[in-house]
């Protein structure tokens, strides 16, 4: 006899405001097994908490349904208390009654009401036939896979290293660095102090648990958070300039492929890739660092630059929607190096907006301006073109409201940050998600920023979105505490609720294994029948679905289970 | 005294960036001090509505983290506490914290509610940002954690006139203590993390938006509490002089920021992208409202920032005008709003129902105190300097001592948490060399010092 609690959340007025609560409590009350049912204004507080646990222990619960929000925000929550009244924490299940019942379905409270008792009884019928499970526990190898040897990169592999746990860092140019190897200086302050690059890449190559792999590429991957084999490919100069293939165990990836710039050939209205004296945001960096300002058609310095921001970011019909982040401060940097190196020299900066967010940031631009003489306008370049040996902006400068033309020996295109080349196929390898501009996706946009939606693999640096340095830094610094925290088990835990084969029943069909998108099924290698890799499997039930025997089933979602809930709707 | 490494943290505030550096590091298997001025731990992030790009609701993304700091068995809890001495060096300080009297034994409390509930005192809630109210006895939100009340001597009639005691009356456990008094603890721990986040620039210190006089006036946090389905209105858009729902409102952007001369210098990062959804949440609850926003750079540098903005302007028809606003005044029932509209060169006059101000972030008072307690250099402002701009953000110049969030300057949620993250795996690091190895070092450092 089931002995099942049910317990509704007010989710203070997200549900009570819309949801008739006491005559939800009243009508599961009512409901076959359910032998209390209460409702509380936030179930997920303490004292809602310790209602669950009181009921459980007085009541001698078998089964709690829980009917709040998703079971994304609070299920983990729900169990952990249930657990620590003595329940198995897979007898506690979630009825969506706030995204699936109040949230869409404000103006007609009467439906939403009676839907939300409907959807809490059929959970009351999952609930009547869980099983009390516990956990899988799986191995982890503690090592790392970084990719990308790049600050993001660097400073992943060696705080990694530096807590104790061995690296394999691959890079596919060949020399570590990255971008921040071909900047002039970094900005704000000029802090451009290059030895610290230096020195970080020193103590990576020499640092004992760090495997560097440089003109290397991850070729293939398999397996699972804790329990990867990464194969790497390494080109290896000399005889016949062959590729060598080596396989790692590793229990944790970090992506840190960084970004790349639009290609200047994409902007033929500016001339870009034809006219040799429009350059990129790069090949500037590269003249400052050379210490060396000219025009790469006749060597000669440059009197007046034209800066373009946004070159083809911001600009969702024709290119780049999104903003590159990082382009506003570098530009305001190299019209002050320019200024500084090229004194009677004048810099002019179109721009949409100045986005110079941040401690010290708004005031280095401020001095760009006040100090150096540099002169912003705010307005798009519609084109250049070359004209005797020099070039012509067309632009027009959006304050005065006037379309302007004007001459200018160098002009420099602040091109959109792009994701680097080979991160779709990355993505595809390592089946970590990638978003609408080809950037890598984090788990969650606010709350889980250096995690990607795949278990193990964590995200570091501009790979997931461009960013300046500290903010790349920072985050490279973030995803290493993943890391650390998945090192520090001693075997991980993972969901129970997985596809299982009855022997009995399985004719080795092979129509799982086809069906599954986690390659978690495939067929033994002698016997007829198939089997589950249950650290793979993600609970979709694809596989239970394509069965035509009713052989795979998945645990706690039993045919008999789906029917039964079924059965507690109205038709 | 110091009797060895000792591989604990202390964690100072307990916002987005101190929560998550402590699950961090507790999750890691280390043990956690964390320490919050509050009753209950959530920080900015509990006050606001929904957040952007994808308006998820705040409150709700939240609570399952803190119930998860509020329950980790390797995080020792101390809210309604300040840390006031720290000495020693790494891996071995010694921290003094004084836990304020809550004149509530919360070993007993069950935060039922009915003291609360009973209390006769109303009083303006910091929390609500002077929107809402709150009782003498109170906590924070029903959602607080902990979910334990505090009483407010100032406002509780108690304490003021010697007589009322309406929730030792009805409290059914007996948890009412009005004999409490601060204690001191004292912990030892081998790192620090500064998780102490960030104020606004106060409405008082610009008469040119009124000055905090103008009822209508508001500032962008008391504008989340009247957004957030928990807040004191229940999510309605409501004017605060007369409860009416505004018609027309206006958003001005670099409220204090960006301006050297008269206030502060610096960009406060976070007002483009808050304000533009702001607007948008208003205009979910005002259907015919309209929305001005006067900005001067819109900054939406992040990911789908750009899109959203681009999304409040032509799908949401909010009204954006580049300039600044020179004058905000009251008249009759109407705020009026006095600016430029530097695109077209002409002047602009809007007569708003109501006006919200983002003002400058600035750094919290309680910094500048921390900063001087553990020798951390500060800038001209105030914010935190961390040990090299570039490659060491977490870090500062004192070893085993990392900042975590927007201590160090404005920062939004995502890159708040990957900042505690990165602080976190910088202790991780501390703590996971082994014994031998950390005690030498340990004992050089003791050496130099």
């Amino acid at each position: 006899m089931a002995c099942i609690g049910v317990f509704v959340c007010h989710c203070g007025l997200n549900i009570a405001g819309t949801v008739d609560v006491e005559r939800v409590v009243e009508a599961l009350q009512a409901y076959p097994g359910v032998v209390f049912a209460a409702d509380y204004k936030y179930m997920c507080s303490d004292p809602g908490q310790e209602l669950i646990q009181r009921t459980i222990e007085a009541h001698a619960l078998d089964g709690v349904v829980v009917a709040a929000c998703s079971p994304a925000m609070h299920e983990t929550t729900f169990r952990k208390a249930a657990a620590a009244a003595g329940l198995n924490p897979y007898q506690v299940e979630i009825a969506n009654i706030r995204e699936q019942v109040s949230w869409p379905h404000q103006n007609v409270p009467e439906e939403a009401t009676r839907k939300a008792i409907e959807t809490i009884q059929s959970i009351v019928e999952k609930v009547r036939y869980d099983e009390p499970l516990s956990p899988l526990s799986l191995p982890i190898v503690k090592r790392a896979l970084v990719v990308g040897g790049g600050i993001a990169g660097l400073t992943a592999a060696l705080s990694i290293a530096e807590a104790g746990y061995p690296v394999v860092l691959v890079e596919r140019a060949e020399h570590l660095g990255g971008r921040v190897d071909q900047l002039s200086d970094l900005y704000l302050n000029f802090d451009g102090d290059r030895a610290f690059l230096q020195e970080r890449i020193d103590v990576v190559t020499e640092h004992p648990l760090i495997d560097l792999l440089t003109q290397a590429e991850v070729t293939g991957l398999e397996g699972y958070v804790g329990n990867f084999t990464a194969d790497v490919t390494r080109r290896v100069a000399g005889e016949g300039d062959g590729e060598q293939s080596t396989r790692y165990d590793v229990g944790a990836i970090v992506l840190a492929t960084g970004f790349e710039l639009y290609a200047k050939v994409n902007l033929p209205e500016y001339g870009g890739g034809r006219l040799p004296d429009v350059v990129d945001s790069l090949q500037f960096e590269e003249m400052v660092r050379r210490g060396e300002i000219v025009r790469p058609s006749d060597g000669r310095a440059p009197r007046e630059v034209v800066w373009v921001q946004c070159a083809g970011s911001r600009d969702p019909e024709r290119h780049r929607s999104y903003c590159s982040k990082i382009c506003c401060m570098y530009v305001a940097k190299q019209a002050i190096a320019y200024r500084e190196m090229v004194p009677e020299g004048q810099a002019y900066v179109f721009y949409i907006d100045i986005r110079s967010q941040g401690r010290g940031y708004d005031e280095f631009v401020q001095q760009a301006m006040e100090e150096f003489g540099v002169v912003y306008l705010r307005g798009k370049v519609s084109k250049i073109i070359g004209q005797d040996g020099r070039l012509e902006v067309w632009g027009s400068d959006t304050l005065s409201g006037r379309a302007m033309r004007m001459g200018a020996d160098l002009v420099v295109l602040a091109m959109a940050a792009t994701p680097s080349a080979g991160s779709d196929d990355l993505s595809r390898l390592m089946h970590a998600a990638v978003d609408e501009s080809g950037f890598f996706a984090e788990a969650h946009p606010k709350l889980r920023p250096v995690e990607s939606p795949t278990a193990g693999v964590y995200l570091a640096g501009a790979a997931q979105f461009p960013k300046d340095i500290p903010e790349t830094v920072a985050q490279a610094s973030g995803a290493t505490a993943k890391v650390l925290q998945l090192f520090a088990q001693e075997e991980m835990a993972a969901a129970p609720t997985v596809a299982v084969v009855d022997e009995k029943l399985c004719s080795g069909c092979g129509r799982c294994v086809e069906v599954c998108p986690y390659d978690a099924r495939e067929l033994h290698p002698w016997r007829a029948l198939a089997t589950v890799n249950a650290a793979l499997c993600q609970s979709c039930g694809a596989c239970a679905v394509a069965c035509p025997n009713k052989a795979t089933r998945m645990r706690n979602m039993s045919p008999g289970q789906i029917l039964a809930m079924v059965e507690a709707l109205s038709w | 005294m110091g009797q060895g490494f000792t591989s604990r943290v202390l964690i100072i505030g307990a916002g987005i960036a101190g929560m998550q550096a402590a699950l961090d590091v507790a999750n890691a298997g280390y043990d956690v001090v964390l320490v919050e001025r509050a009753p209950s731990i959530g920080g900015r992030m509990a006050q606001l509505s929904e957040t952007f790009p994808t308006l998820d609701c705040a409150q709700c993304i939240l609570t399952p983290r803190t119930v998860e700091v509020g329950h980790h068995e390797r995080i020792a809890l101390y809210t309604y506490a300040e840390v006031i001495g720290v000495e020693g060096e790494i891996g071995d300080f010694q921290v003094r914290i004084r836990r304020h009297a809550t004149y509530v034994d919360w070993d007993a409390c069950t935060g039922c509610g009915l003291c609360q509930e009973k209390c006769p005192t109303r009083v303006s809630a910091e929390f609500e940002r002077d929107v809402g109210e709150r009782k003498a006895i109170y906590t924070l939100s029903p959602q607080a954690v902990p979910n334990k009340p505090v009483i407010d001597r100032e406002h509780c009639i108690f304490f003021q006139r010697g007589k009322c005691k309406a929730c030792e009356r009805f409290c059914p456990v007996g948890a009412i203590d009005y004999e409490q008094e601060d204690s001191i603890i004292e912990e030892q721990v081998g790192a620090v993390i500064v998780a102490t986040g960030y104020d606004l620039y106060p409405l008082t210190r610009m008469p040119e938006y009124g000055g905090g006089k103008t009822p209508d006036v508001i500032d962008a946090l008391a504008f989340e509490r009247l957004l957030s389905a928990s807040g004191p209105t229940a999510g309605k858009v409501l004017r605060p002089s007369d409860g009416r729902a505004p018609r027309e409102i206006v958003f001005i952007q670099c409220a204090g920021s960006r301006d050297p001369e008269k206030h502060m210098p610096h960009c406060s990062k976070i007002c483009c992208m808050y304000t533009a959804k702001q607007a948008m949440l208003y205009r979910h609850r005002v259907h015919d409202g309209q929305a001005y926003i006067f900005y001067i750079d819109i900054r939406a540098a992040g990911k789908r920032y750009d899109e959203f903005t681009q999304h409040a302007m032509e799908d949401e028809r909010v009204v954006y005008l580049r300039g600044k606003v020179s004058r905000v005044f009251r008249q009759d029932d109407k705020v009026m709003v006095w600016g430029a509209d530097t695109l077209s060169g002409q002047k602009v006059e809007i007569a708003a129902d109501m006006v919200v101000v983002a003002p400058a972030v600035i750094p919290r008072p309680q910094t500048t105190i921390l900063a001087g307690m553990l020798g951390l250099p500060l800038d001209p402002q105030g914010w935190l300097l961390p040990r090299d701009t570039n490659m060491r953000p977490v870090e500062t110049v004192r070893p085993g001592i990392f900042v975590a969030g927007t201590g160090v300057g404005p920062m939004d949620i995502p890159e708040t948490v990957a900042h505690a993250s990165g602080a976190a795996s910088h202790v991780l690091k501390l703590f996971s060399h082994s014994c031998s190895e950390r005690e030498e070092e340990w004992q050089l450092v003791k050496e130099r010092v």
